[in-house]
Protein backbone atom coordinates (compact mmCIF):
# COMPACT_ATOMS: atom_id res chain seq x y z
CA UNK A 1 0.00 0.00 0.00
CA UNK A 2 3.31 2.63 1.06
CA UNK A 3 4.54 1.66 -2.73
CA UNK A 4 1.11 2.24 -3.93
CA UNK A 5 0.98 5.76 -2.71
CA UNK A 6 4.26 6.70 -3.47
CA UNK A 7 3.76 5.88 -6.84
CA UNK A 8 0.69 8.47 -7.05
CA UNK A 9 2.42 10.74 -5.15
CA UNK A 10 5.07 10.72 -7.67
CA UNK A 11 2.90 10.98 -10.29
CA UNK A 12 0.98 14.14 -8.31
CA UNK A 13 4.33 16.29 -8.10
CA UNK A 14 5.08 15.40 -11.58
CA UNK A 15 2.58 16.78 -12.72
CA UNK A 16 2.16 19.61 -9.96
CA UNK A 17 5.66 20.88 -11.83
CA UNK A 18 3.91 20.19 -15.57
CA UNK A 19 0.80 22.10 -14.20
CA UNK A 20 2.70 25.21 -12.85
CA UNK A 21 4.06 26.02 -16.29
CA UNK A 22 0.67 25.69 -18.19
CA UNK A 23 -0.59 27.92 -15.23
CA UNK A 24 2.06 30.41 -16.79
CA UNK A 25 0.81 30.25 -20.21
CA UNK A 26 -2.68 30.28 -19.42
CA UNK A 27 -3.24 31.82 -15.93
CA UNK A 28 -0.55 34.54 -16.27
CA UNK A 29 -0.66 35.31 -20.27
CA UNK A 30 -4.27 34.34 -20.83
CA UNK A 31 -3.23 31.76 -23.96
CA UNK A 32 -5.11 28.77 -23.74
CA UNK A 33 -2.18 26.48 -25.13
CA UNK A 34 -2.86 22.69 -25.98
CA UNK A 35 0.52 21.77 -26.95
CA UNK A 36 2.09 21.45 -23.68
CA UNK A 37 1.61 18.01 -23.52
CA UNK A 38 3.67 17.86 -26.83
CA UNK A 39 6.50 19.92 -24.53
CA UNK A 40 6.24 17.54 -21.85
CA UNK A 41 6.40 14.28 -24.25
CA UNK A 42 9.39 15.51 -25.55
CA UNK A 43 10.99 15.97 -22.52
CA UNK A 44 10.80 12.15 -21.97
CA UNK A 45 11.65 11.25 -24.98
CA UNK A 46 14.63 13.29 -24.69
CA UNK A 47 15.48 12.04 -21.27
CA UNK A 48 15.66 8.37 -22.20
CA UNK A 49 17.24 8.67 -25.32
CA UNK A 50 20.24 10.61 -23.86
CA UNK A 51 20.12 8.35 -21.07
CA UNK A 52 19.76 4.56 -22.01
CA UNK A 53 22.41 3.82 -24.63
CA UNK A 54 22.72 2.91 -28.70
CA UNK A 55 19.26 1.15 -30.08
CA UNK A 56 19.72 -2.08 -30.18
CA UNK A 57 17.82 -3.31 -33.66
CA UNK A 58 15.04 -3.76 -34.44
CA UNK A 59 14.21 -0.95 -31.87
CA UNK A 60 15.34 2.46 -33.23
CA UNK A 61 16.11 5.88 -31.96
CA UNK A 62 18.17 9.37 -32.36
CA UNK A 63 21.16 10.04 -29.96
CA UNK A 64 21.46 6.87 -28.52
CA UNK A 65 23.76 8.26 -25.78
CA UNK A 66 24.73 7.55 -22.07
CA UNK A 67 24.49 10.65 -20.34
CA UNK A 68 24.09 11.24 -16.95
CA UNK A 69 20.72 11.64 -15.63
CA UNK A 70 20.40 15.40 -14.36
CA UNK A 71 22.19 16.26 -17.41
CA UNK A 72 19.95 14.51 -19.73
CA UNK A 73 16.97 16.27 -18.18
CA UNK A 74 19.04 19.69 -18.76
CA UNK A 75 19.30 19.42 -22.20
CA UNK A 76 15.77 18.15 -22.64
CA UNK A 77 14.52 21.12 -21.02
CA UNK A 78 17.03 23.46 -23.70
CA UNK A 79 15.65 21.29 -26.60
CA UNK A 80 11.90 21.31 -25.64
CA UNK A 81 12.54 25.39 -25.44
CA UNK A 82 14.29 25.20 -28.26
CA UNK A 83 10.99 23.96 -29.81
CA UNK A 84 8.27 25.57 -28.11
CA UNK A 85 9.68 29.10 -29.18
CA UNK A 86 8.69 28.05 -32.98
CA UNK A 87 5.96 26.83 -32.21
CA UNK A 88 5.28 30.13 -29.91
CA UNK A 89 6.66 32.30 -32.63
CA UNK A 90 3.82 31.33 -34.95
CA UNK A 91 1.10 30.74 -32.12
CA UNK A 92 1.55 33.87 -30.35
CA UNK A 93 2.42 36.77 -32.69
CA UNK A 94 -1.05 37.48 -35.00
CA UNK A 95 -3.42 35.03 -33.04
CA UNK A 96 -5.79 34.96 -29.81
CA UNK A 97 -7.64 33.18 -27.88
CA UNK A 98 -9.51 30.04 -29.89
CA UNK A 99 -7.39 30.59 -32.57
CA UNK A 100 -3.94 30.46 -31.09
CA UNK A 101 -5.93 27.31 -29.52
CA UNK A 102 -6.33 25.80 -32.45
CA UNK A 103 -3.30 26.56 -33.73
CA UNK A 104 -1.66 24.76 -30.90
CA UNK A 105 -3.81 22.03 -31.19
CA UNK A 106 -3.01 21.40 -34.74
CA UNK A 107 0.88 21.54 -33.59
CA UNK A 108 0.33 18.97 -31.02
CA UNK A 109 -1.35 16.43 -32.91
CA UNK A 110 1.49 17.03 -36.00
CA UNK A 111 4.48 16.06 -33.36
CA UNK A 112 2.09 12.89 -31.79
CA UNK A 113 1.64 11.32 -35.33
CA UNK A 114 5.11 12.01 -36.51
CA UNK A 115 6.51 10.50 -33.70
CA UNK A 116 4.26 7.82 -33.87
CA UNK A 117 5.20 7.04 -37.82
CA UNK A 118 8.50 8.11 -37.75
CA UNK A 119 10.08 5.32 -35.86
CA UNK A 120 13.79 6.49 -36.63
CA UNK A 121 13.18 9.30 -34.36
CA UNK A 122 11.84 7.52 -30.70
CA UNK A 123 10.96 4.24 -32.26
CA UNK A 124 7.46 4.87 -33.41
CA UNK A 125 4.54 3.27 -32.04
CA UNK A 126 6.71 1.00 -29.67
CA UNK A 127 7.97 4.07 -27.95
CA UNK A 128 11.19 3.72 -25.85
CA UNK A 129 12.36 2.21 -22.73
CA UNK A 130 14.76 1.27 -20.27
CA UNK A 131 15.61 3.89 -17.96
CA UNK A 132 15.72 2.70 -14.66
CA UNK A 133 17.18 3.88 -11.24
CA UNK A 134 18.45 7.08 -12.52
CA UNK A 135 20.43 7.81 -9.69
CA UNK A 136 22.61 4.94 -10.12
CA UNK A 137 22.78 4.22 -6.52
CA UNK A 138 22.19 0.29 -6.88
CA UNK A 139 18.98 0.94 -4.93
CA UNK A 140 16.78 -1.80 -4.45
CA UNK A 141 13.44 -1.22 -6.30
CA UNK A 142 10.80 0.04 -3.56
CA UNK A 143 13.66 2.17 -2.56
CA UNK A 144 14.51 3.65 -5.20
CA UNK A 145 11.03 4.28 -5.67
CA UNK A 146 11.29 6.61 -2.10
CA UNK A 147 14.05 8.71 -3.02
CA UNK A 148 12.18 9.45 -6.13
CA UNK A 149 9.29 10.63 -4.90
CA UNK A 150 11.95 12.65 -2.21
CA UNK A 151 13.58 14.06 -5.42
CA UNK A 152 10.02 14.96 -7.05
CA UNK A 153 9.47 16.23 -4.38
CA UNK A 154 12.70 18.53 -4.06
CA UNK A 155 12.29 19.66 -7.47
CA UNK A 156 8.42 20.58 -7.03
CA UNK A 157 9.53 23.06 -4.07
CA UNK A 158 12.16 24.65 -6.01
CA UNK A 159 10.49 25.20 -8.93
CA UNK A 160 7.20 26.07 -6.96
CA UNK A 161 9.43 28.61 -5.44
CA UNK A 162 10.86 30.21 -8.35
CA UNK A 163 7.36 30.10 -9.59
CA UNK A 164 6.20 31.96 -6.84
CA UNK A 165 8.99 34.64 -6.92
CA UNK A 166 8.36 35.33 -10.67
CA UNK A 167 4.54 35.54 -9.83
CA UNK A 168 4.82 38.54 -7.39
CA UNK A 169 7.50 40.19 -9.66
CA UNK A 170 7.27 43.03 -11.82
CA UNK A 171 7.31 40.55 -15.06
CA UNK A 172 4.40 39.12 -13.76
CA UNK A 173 2.35 41.95 -12.96
CA UNK A 174 3.11 42.94 -16.71
CA UNK A 175 2.56 39.46 -18.39
CA UNK A 176 -1.13 39.98 -16.60
CA UNK A 177 -1.74 43.36 -17.47
CA UNK A 178 -1.50 42.30 -20.98
CA UNK A 179 -3.62 39.50 -20.46
CA UNK A 180 -6.08 41.87 -19.50
CA UNK A 181 -6.06 44.25 -22.11
CA UNK A 182 -3.46 44.12 -24.75
CA UNK A 183 -4.05 47.06 -26.36
CA UNK A 184 -4.05 49.11 -22.84
CA UNK A 185 -0.62 47.22 -22.21
CA UNK A 186 0.69 48.61 -25.69
CA UNK A 187 -0.36 52.12 -24.90
CA UNK A 188 2.17 51.86 -21.98
CA UNK A 189 5.04 50.63 -24.05
CA UNK A 190 4.60 46.73 -23.35
CA UNK A 191 5.51 44.70 -26.23
CA UNK A 192 2.67 42.56 -26.06
CA UNK A 193 4.41 39.71 -28.31
CA UNK A 194 7.59 39.64 -26.23
CA UNK A 195 5.73 39.56 -23.11
CA UNK A 196 3.56 36.79 -24.23
CA UNK A 197 6.35 35.06 -25.90
CA UNK A 198 8.51 34.83 -23.04
CA UNK A 199 5.93 33.61 -20.65
CA UNK A 200 5.36 30.79 -22.96
CA UNK A 201 9.27 29.69 -23.02
CA UNK A 202 9.53 29.33 -19.65
CA UNK A 203 6.14 27.30 -19.24
CA UNK A 204 7.20 25.11 -22.16
CA UNK A 205 10.68 24.73 -20.09
CA UNK A 206 9.07 23.66 -16.82
CA UNK A 207 6.85 20.88 -19.07
CA UNK A 208 9.94 19.81 -20.36
CA UNK A 209 11.16 19.51 -17.18
CA UNK A 210 8.46 17.53 -15.58
CA UNK A 211 8.72 15.21 -18.64
CA UNK A 212 12.40 14.82 -17.53
CA UNK A 213 11.10 13.46 -14.76
CA UNK A 214 8.30 11.54 -15.60
CA UNK A 215 11.03 9.64 -17.84
CA UNK A 216 12.79 8.21 -15.01
CA UNK A 217 9.18 7.52 -13.27
CA UNK A 218 7.56 5.57 -15.67
CA UNK A 219 11.05 4.02 -17.48
CA UNK A 220 9.06 3.60 -21.20
CA UNK A 221 7.30 5.64 -22.98
CA UNK A 222 5.41 5.51 -26.03
CA UNK A 223 2.55 7.37 -27.65
CA UNK A 224 0.08 5.28 -26.02
CA UNK A 225 1.40 7.21 -22.62
CA UNK A 226 0.18 10.53 -23.68
CA UNK A 227 -2.73 10.81 -25.85
CA UNK A 228 -3.17 15.00 -26.17
CA UNK A 229 -6.08 15.08 -24.62
CA UNK A 230 -4.83 14.23 -21.10
CA UNK A 231 -4.02 17.73 -21.34
CA UNK A 232 -7.74 18.91 -19.66
CA UNK A 233 -6.50 16.89 -16.75
CA UNK A 234 -4.12 19.43 -16.02
CA UNK A 235 -6.69 22.03 -16.94
CA UNK A 236 -8.94 20.83 -13.93
CA UNK A 237 -5.53 20.69 -11.92
CA UNK A 238 -5.65 24.37 -12.47
CA UNK A 239 -9.55 24.97 -12.54
CA UNK A 240 -9.98 23.43 -9.05
CA UNK A 241 -6.44 24.57 -7.73
CA UNK A 242 -6.99 28.49 -8.41
CA UNK A 243 -5.86 30.05 -11.82
CA UNK A 244 -3.11 32.48 -11.73
CA UNK A 245 -2.02 31.47 -8.41
CA UNK A 246 0.94 28.54 -7.94
CA UNK A 247 -0.11 27.87 -4.30
CA UNK A 248 -3.37 27.01 -5.95
CA UNK A 249 -2.40 25.26 -8.94
CA UNK A 250 0.16 22.68 -6.76
CA UNK A 251 -2.72 22.32 -4.81
CA UNK A 252 -5.17 21.23 -7.40
CA UNK A 253 -2.51 18.72 -9.31
CA UNK A 254 -2.67 16.77 -6.12
CA UNK A 255 -6.48 17.26 -5.65
CA UNK A 256 -7.39 15.96 -8.93
CA UNK A 257 -4.68 13.98 -9.51
CA UNK A 258 -4.56 12.04 -6.50
CA UNK A 259 -8.56 11.95 -5.99
CA UNK A 260 -10.03 11.62 -9.63
CA UNK A 261 -7.28 10.22 -11.40
CA UNK A 262 -6.08 7.17 -8.98
CA UNK A 263 -9.08 7.36 -6.30
CA UNK A 264 -11.46 6.60 -9.63
CA UNK A 265 -9.50 3.44 -10.11
CA UNK A 266 -11.56 1.78 -7.27
CA UNK A 267 -14.65 2.33 -9.04
CA UNK A 268 -15.95 -1.06 -9.50
CA UNK A 269 -16.53 -2.55 -13.12
CA UNK A 270 -18.74 -5.47 -14.22
CA UNK A 271 -16.79 -7.92 -15.35
CA UNK A 272 -18.83 -7.84 -18.08
CA UNK A 273 -18.34 -3.90 -18.63
CA UNK A 274 -14.15 -3.11 -17.92
CA UNK A 275 -14.82 -0.07 -19.61
CA UNK A 276 -17.15 1.19 -17.33
CA UNK A 277 -14.91 2.00 -14.39
CA UNK A 278 -12.31 4.19 -16.54
CA UNK A 279 -15.28 6.09 -18.51
CA UNK A 280 -17.11 7.23 -15.32
CA UNK A 281 -13.16 8.48 -14.36
CA UNK A 282 -13.55 10.46 -17.34
CA UNK A 283 -17.13 11.53 -16.69
CA UNK A 284 -16.07 12.93 -12.95
CA UNK A 285 -13.37 14.77 -13.97
CA UNK A 286 -15.69 16.56 -16.89
CA UNK A 287 -17.88 16.88 -14.40
CA UNK A 288 -15.47 18.09 -11.81
CA UNK A 289 -14.83 21.41 -14.59
CA UNK A 290 -18.52 22.09 -14.64
CA UNK A 291 -19.09 22.05 -11.15
CA UNK A 292 -16.11 23.93 -10.55
CA UNK A 293 -16.72 26.40 -13.64
CA UNK A 294 -20.23 26.59 -12.23
CA UNK A 295 -19.51 27.15 -8.58
CA UNK A 296 -15.87 28.58 -7.75
CA UNK A 297 -14.60 30.01 -10.79
CA UNK A 298 -11.57 30.91 -9.46
CA UNK A 299 -10.61 27.78 -8.12
CA UNK A 300 -10.14 26.86 -4.17
CA UNK A 301 -7.22 29.53 -3.68
CA UNK A 302 -7.54 32.37 -6.58
CA UNK A 303 -5.03 34.51 -7.67
CA UNK A 304 -3.74 36.84 -5.53
CA UNK A 305 -4.16 40.65 -6.15
CA UNK A 306 -1.10 43.13 -6.17
CA UNK A 307 -1.48 45.35 -2.89
CA UNK A 308 0.52 48.19 -1.59
CA UNK A 309 1.29 46.16 1.69
CA UNK A 310 -1.24 47.42 4.08
CA UNK A 311 -3.80 45.20 3.66
CA UNK A 312 -2.22 41.83 3.02
CA UNK A 313 -4.48 39.04 1.66
CA UNK A 314 -3.47 35.90 2.45
CA UNK A 315 -4.73 33.52 -0.61
CA UNK A 316 -6.40 30.88 1.88
CA UNK A 317 -8.93 33.27 3.39
CA UNK A 318 -10.64 33.20 0.15
CA UNK A 319 -11.34 29.77 0.90
CA UNK A 320 -14.17 30.98 2.96
CA UNK A 321 -15.11 34.09 0.91
CA UNK A 322 -17.43 33.48 -1.87
CA UNK A 323 -15.75 34.18 -5.30
CA UNK A 324 -16.98 37.66 -7.03
CA UNK A 325 -17.41 35.96 -10.04
CA UNK A 326 -20.38 34.19 -9.49
CA UNK A 327 -22.23 37.60 -9.38
CA UNK A 328 -22.90 38.61 -13.43
CA UNK A 329 -20.19 41.12 -14.43
CA UNK A 330 -23.00 43.03 -16.12
CA UNK A 331 -24.50 43.45 -12.93
CA UNK A 332 -21.47 45.98 -12.14
CA UNK A 333 -22.06 47.89 -15.57
CA UNK A 334 -26.01 48.73 -14.63
CA UNK A 335 -25.02 50.02 -11.36
CA UNK A 336 -21.57 51.60 -12.64
CA UNK A 337 -22.86 55.73 -12.29
CA UNK A 338 -19.72 58.36 -12.73
CA UNK A 339 -20.73 60.37 -9.53
CA UNK A 340 -20.06 57.57 -7.17
CA UNK A 341 -16.43 58.49 -7.79
CA UNK A 342 -17.42 62.22 -7.24
CA UNK A 343 -18.93 61.11 -3.57
CA UNK A 344 -17.09 58.47 -2.50
CA UNK B 1 5.31 80.17 -30.25
CA UNK B 2 6.37 77.07 -29.25
CA UNK B 3 7.64 73.90 -31.07
CA UNK B 4 5.40 71.57 -33.04
CA UNK B 5 5.18 68.64 -31.09
CA UNK B 6 3.32 66.50 -33.63
CA UNK B 7 3.29 67.09 -37.43
CA UNK B 8 0.91 65.06 -39.62
CA UNK B 9 1.22 65.72 -43.22
CA UNK B 10 -1.17 64.23 -46.05
CA UNK B 11 -2.43 61.12 -44.09
CA UNK B 12 -4.48 59.26 -46.13
CA UNK B 13 -6.21 56.06 -45.02
CA UNK B 14 -8.71 53.76 -46.76
CA UNK B 15 -10.13 50.59 -45.75
CA UNK B 16 -10.82 48.91 -48.58
CA UNK B 17 -13.30 51.33 -50.74
CA UNK B 18 -14.16 53.76 -47.44
CA UNK B 19 -11.40 56.30 -47.18
CA UNK B 20 -11.57 57.11 -43.65
CA UNK B 21 -8.67 59.66 -43.52
CA UNK B 22 -8.03 61.96 -46.36
CA UNK B 23 -5.22 63.77 -47.28
CA UNK B 24 -5.12 64.89 -43.57
CA UNK B 25 -2.99 67.88 -42.25
CA UNK B 26 -2.27 69.03 -38.73
CA UNK B 27 0.19 70.39 -36.29
CA UNK B 28 0.18 70.18 -32.58
CA UNK B 29 2.49 72.46 -30.64
CA UNK B 30 4.55 71.67 -27.59
CA UNK B 31 2.46 72.27 -24.82
CA UNK B 32 -0.77 73.37 -26.28
CA UNK B 33 -4.54 71.52 -24.85
CA UNK B 34 -6.21 71.01 -28.50
CA UNK B 35 -9.87 70.10 -29.10
CA UNK B 36 -10.10 67.70 -32.21
CA UNK B 37 -13.55 67.99 -33.19
CA UNK B 38 -16.06 66.78 -36.05
CA UNK B 39 -19.05 65.17 -36.99
CA UNK B 40 -19.42 60.96 -36.62
CA UNK B 41 -17.66 59.71 -38.98
CA UNK B 42 -14.82 62.53 -39.53
CA UNK B 43 -12.00 60.68 -39.10
CA UNK B 44 -10.61 61.36 -35.87
CA UNK B 45 -10.62 58.19 -34.18
CA UNK B 46 -9.10 56.70 -37.22
CA UNK B 47 -6.57 59.65 -37.00
CA UNK B 48 -5.68 58.44 -33.20
CA UNK B 49 -5.05 54.85 -34.31
CA UNK B 50 -2.90 56.12 -36.98
CA UNK B 51 -0.83 58.22 -34.74
CA UNK B 52 -0.64 55.74 -32.25
CA UNK B 53 0.78 53.04 -34.50
CA UNK B 54 -2.64 50.42 -34.24
CA UNK B 55 -3.66 51.39 -37.96
CA UNK B 56 -0.60 52.16 -40.89
CA UNK B 57 -1.43 54.77 -43.03
CA UNK B 58 -2.00 54.28 -46.79
CA UNK B 59 0.35 57.63 -47.78
CA UNK B 60 1.13 60.44 -45.78
CA UNK B 61 3.97 60.90 -42.75
CA UNK B 62 3.68 61.51 -38.87
CA UNK B 63 6.80 62.98 -36.78
CA UNK B 64 6.19 62.84 -33.43
CA UNK B 65 9.10 64.95 -31.97
CA UNK B 66 10.54 65.26 -34.93
CA UNK B 67 11.02 61.65 -35.49
CA UNK B 68 8.71 59.76 -38.21
CA UNK B 69 6.43 57.03 -36.19
CA UNK B 70 4.66 55.42 -39.32
CA UNK B 71 5.81 51.48 -39.67
CA UNK B 72 6.51 51.64 -35.40
CA UNK B 73 4.31 49.35 -33.71
CA UNK B 74 2.38 50.74 -30.67
CA UNK B 75 4.78 49.85 -27.81
CA UNK B 76 7.80 51.77 -29.42
CA UNK B 77 5.62 54.90 -30.16
CA UNK B 78 4.18 54.98 -26.68
CA UNK B 79 7.71 54.56 -25.44
CA UNK B 80 8.64 57.81 -26.76
CA UNK B 81 6.16 59.62 -24.55
CA UNK B 82 2.74 59.28 -26.55
CA UNK B 83 -0.32 58.18 -24.31
CA UNK B 84 -3.67 57.73 -25.89
CA UNK B 85 -6.47 56.51 -24.67
CA UNK B 86 -9.58 54.86 -25.89
CA UNK B 87 -13.37 55.66 -26.03
CA UNK B 88 -14.65 53.44 -23.29
CA UNK B 89 -11.89 52.93 -20.16
CA UNK B 90 -9.60 50.43 -20.58
CA UNK B 91 -8.66 48.94 -17.09
CA UNK B 92 -6.59 45.98 -16.14
CA UNK B 93 -9.58 43.95 -14.28
CA UNK B 94 -7.79 41.56 -12.73
CA UNK B 95 -5.10 44.02 -11.61
CA UNK B 96 -5.72 45.97 -8.39
CA UNK B 97 -6.21 49.31 -8.60
CA UNK B 98 -2.61 50.17 -7.33
CA UNK B 99 -1.45 47.83 -9.49
CA UNK B 100 -3.00 49.31 -12.74
CA UNK B 101 -1.56 52.42 -11.65
CA UNK B 102 1.70 50.88 -11.23
CA UNK B 103 2.11 49.34 -14.27
CA UNK B 104 0.60 52.61 -15.88
CA UNK B 105 3.95 54.03 -14.62
CA UNK B 106 5.70 51.95 -16.89
CA UNK B 107 9.50 51.00 -14.81
CA UNK B 108 10.38 48.89 -17.89
CA UNK B 109 13.60 48.30 -16.62
CA UNK B 110 11.85 46.39 -13.44
CA UNK B 111 10.17 44.27 -15.47
CA UNK B 112 13.07 41.87 -16.52
CA UNK B 113 12.55 38.53 -16.45
CA UNK B 114 15.99 37.99 -15.32
CA UNK B 115 15.85 40.61 -12.74
CA UNK B 116 12.41 39.46 -11.75
CA UNK B 117 14.19 36.28 -10.52
CA UNK B 118 16.99 36.94 -9.43
CA UNK B 119 16.83 40.27 -7.32
CA UNK B 120 13.38 39.67 -6.58
CA UNK B 121 14.30 41.78 -2.75
CA UNK B 122 15.73 44.86 -4.45
CA UNK B 123 12.54 45.02 -6.33
CA UNK B 124 10.20 44.53 -3.65
CA UNK B 125 12.35 47.47 -1.63
CA UNK B 126 11.99 49.68 -4.67
CA UNK B 127 8.52 49.28 -5.22
CA UNK B 128 7.80 50.02 -1.79
CA UNK B 129 9.47 53.54 -2.40
CA UNK B 130 6.97 54.57 -5.33
CA UNK B 131 3.96 53.53 -2.85
CA UNK B 132 4.09 56.93 -0.98
CA UNK B 133 3.50 58.76 -4.34
CA UNK B 134 1.57 56.75 -5.67
CA UNK B 135 -0.96 57.10 -2.94
CA UNK B 136 -0.51 60.37 -3.42
CA UNK B 137 -1.39 60.43 -6.69
CA UNK B 138 -4.93 58.06 -6.36
CA UNK B 139 -5.92 60.18 -3.10
CA UNK B 140 -5.62 63.21 -5.92
CA UNK B 141 -8.09 61.04 -8.21
CA UNK B 142 -10.41 59.99 -4.92
CA UNK B 143 -9.19 56.10 -5.23
CA UNK B 144 -6.95 56.03 -2.42
CA UNK B 145 -9.17 53.88 -0.84
CA UNK B 146 -10.23 51.14 -3.68
CA UNK B 147 -6.52 50.78 -4.06
CA UNK B 148 -6.10 47.39 -2.65
CA UNK B 149 -9.76 46.08 -4.59
CA UNK B 150 -9.97 44.75 -8.36
CA UNK B 151 -10.20 47.62 -10.83
CA UNK B 152 -12.88 45.80 -12.56
CA UNK B 153 -14.91 46.37 -9.76
CA UNK B 154 -14.97 50.15 -10.01
CA UNK B 155 -18.04 52.12 -11.65
CA UNK B 156 -17.69 53.70 -14.66
CA UNK B 157 -16.54 57.01 -13.24
CA UNK B 158 -14.15 55.92 -11.39
CA UNK B 159 -12.84 54.14 -14.18
CA UNK B 160 -12.29 57.15 -16.36
CA UNK B 161 -10.47 58.61 -12.99
CA UNK B 162 -8.01 55.68 -13.05
CA UNK B 163 -7.23 56.29 -16.31
CA UNK B 164 -6.24 59.68 -15.23
CA UNK B 165 -4.13 58.81 -12.27
CA UNK B 166 -2.59 56.21 -14.67
CA UNK B 167 -1.53 58.79 -17.48
CA UNK B 168 -0.74 60.56 -14.76
CA UNK B 169 1.98 57.82 -13.55
CA UNK B 170 3.35 57.48 -16.99
CA UNK B 171 4.11 61.40 -17.39
CA UNK B 172 3.68 61.21 -20.54
CA UNK B 173 4.98 64.25 -23.50
CA UNK B 174 1.28 64.05 -25.54
CA UNK B 175 -1.69 62.69 -24.63
CA UNK B 176 -3.98 61.80 -26.70
CA UNK B 177 -7.73 61.31 -25.02
CA UNK B 178 -10.71 60.00 -27.42
CA UNK B 179 -13.84 60.84 -25.55
CA UNK B 180 -13.22 61.20 -22.20
CA UNK B 181 -16.91 62.31 -21.34
CA UNK B 182 -18.49 59.70 -23.03
CA UNK B 183 -21.15 58.81 -20.71
CA UNK B 184 -20.07 60.91 -17.55
CA UNK B 185 -21.98 63.56 -15.78
CA UNK B 186 -21.82 66.98 -15.22
CA UNK B 187 -20.15 66.86 -12.18
CA UNK B 188 -17.35 64.41 -13.10
CA UNK B 189 -17.16 66.56 -16.22
CA UNK B 190 -15.66 69.17 -14.17
CA UNK B 191 -13.16 67.04 -12.64
CA UNK B 192 -11.96 65.47 -16.02
CA UNK B 193 -11.39 68.88 -17.46
CA UNK B 194 -9.31 69.75 -13.84
CA UNK B 195 -7.38 66.69 -14.77
CA UNK B 196 -6.89 67.84 -18.35
CA UNK B 197 -5.49 71.03 -16.93
CA UNK B 198 -3.56 69.51 -14.27
CA UNK B 199 -1.76 67.10 -17.30
CA UNK B 200 -1.07 70.58 -19.35
CA UNK B 201 0.51 71.96 -15.90
CA UNK B 202 2.40 68.51 -16.04
CA UNK B 203 3.85 69.70 -18.74
CA UNK B 204 2.01 67.09 -21.14
CA UNK B 205 0.77 67.93 -24.44
CA UNK B 206 -2.98 67.22 -24.70
CA UNK B 207 -5.05 66.04 -27.49
CA UNK B 208 -9.38 66.01 -26.95
CA UNK B 209 -11.59 64.46 -29.28
CA UNK B 210 -14.94 65.14 -27.94
CA UNK B 211 -18.24 66.26 -28.43
CA UNK B 212 -19.47 68.34 -25.79
CA UNK B 213 -18.13 71.35 -27.52
CA UNK B 214 -19.22 73.75 -24.11
CA UNK B 215 -16.33 71.44 -22.52
CA UNK B 216 -13.68 71.81 -25.55
CA UNK B 217 -14.77 75.54 -24.96
CA UNK B 218 -14.07 75.53 -21.71
CA UNK B 219 -10.67 73.47 -21.91
CA UNK B 220 -8.56 73.62 -24.81
CA UNK B 221 -6.58 76.66 -26.28
CA UNK B 222 -7.20 75.62 -30.16
CA UNK B 223 -9.33 73.56 -31.85
CA UNK B 224 -8.62 71.29 -35.15
CA UNK B 225 -12.39 70.43 -36.94
CA UNK B 226 -12.26 67.45 -39.16
CA UNK B 227 -14.66 66.53 -41.63
CA UNK B 228 -14.73 63.62 -44.37
CA UNK B 229 -11.43 62.55 -43.33
CA UNK B 230 -9.45 65.83 -43.93
CA UNK B 231 -9.00 69.06 -41.23
CA UNK B 232 -11.19 72.07 -42.57
CA UNK B 233 -10.34 74.22 -39.71
CA UNK B 234 -7.93 74.66 -37.00
CA UNK B 235 -8.06 77.96 -34.55
CA UNK B 236 -9.30 79.25 -31.50
CA UNK B 237 -12.87 78.11 -30.93
CA UNK B 238 -14.28 81.90 -30.67
CA UNK B 239 -12.61 82.41 -34.54
CA UNK B 240 -14.14 79.48 -35.76
CA UNK B 241 -17.51 79.71 -34.35
CA UNK B 242 -18.25 82.19 -37.22
CA UNK B 243 -16.44 79.75 -40.30
CA UNK B 244 -19.29 79.19 -42.69
CA UNK B 245 -17.24 75.50 -43.25
CA UNK B 246 -17.13 74.12 -39.58
CA UNK B 247 -20.50 75.63 -39.12
CA UNK B 248 -22.16 73.87 -42.11
CA UNK B 249 -19.93 70.15 -41.88
CA UNK B 250 -20.79 70.56 -37.95
CA UNK B 251 -22.11 73.30 -35.61
CA UNK B 252 -25.36 73.78 -38.09
CA UNK B 253 -25.94 69.73 -38.70
CA UNK B 254 -25.86 68.73 -34.76
CA UNK B 255 -28.06 69.13 -31.98
CA UNK B 256 -25.54 71.27 -29.99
Amino acid sequence: MLEYWTAILTEATIFGVLALGIDMIWGWAGDFDLSAYAYFALGVYMTIVMTVGKAKAPVEYVLGWHLPYLLAVAIAVVVVVAFASMIGAVALRNLRDVYFSITTLGAVWAVYYLVENFTPLFNGYNGVFGLFDPMGGGLSYNAYHYYFFAFCLLVLFLVYLLVMRLSRSPFARMVRAVRDDERAASVYGRNVFWAKYRTYLCGAGLAGLSGGLFAAYIGAFNPLDWKPTEIFVLYAAILVGGRGNPRGVVLGSFIVYVGFVEMTRYIPSPAARPELGPALRQILIGLLIILMLKFRPNGLLPERLGTDGTNPRRSWRALFSRSKFLRDPREDDAVADPADAVES
Amino acid sequence: MSTALLEIEGLSKSFGGVVAVDNCSMTIREGSVVGLIGPNGAGKSSVIDLVSGFEQPTSGSVRFDGVDVVGKRPDQISRMGLIRTFQTPREWRDLSVIDNVRVGRSDLERESLWRSLTSARRLRRQEALDTQELRELMEHYRLDELRNSRAEGLSGGQKRLLEFARIAAAKPRLTILDEPMGGVNPVLGERIGEAIRELKQAGSTVVVVEHNLPFIERTCDEVVVMDLGSVIAQGRFDELRDNKRVVDAYLGNDDE
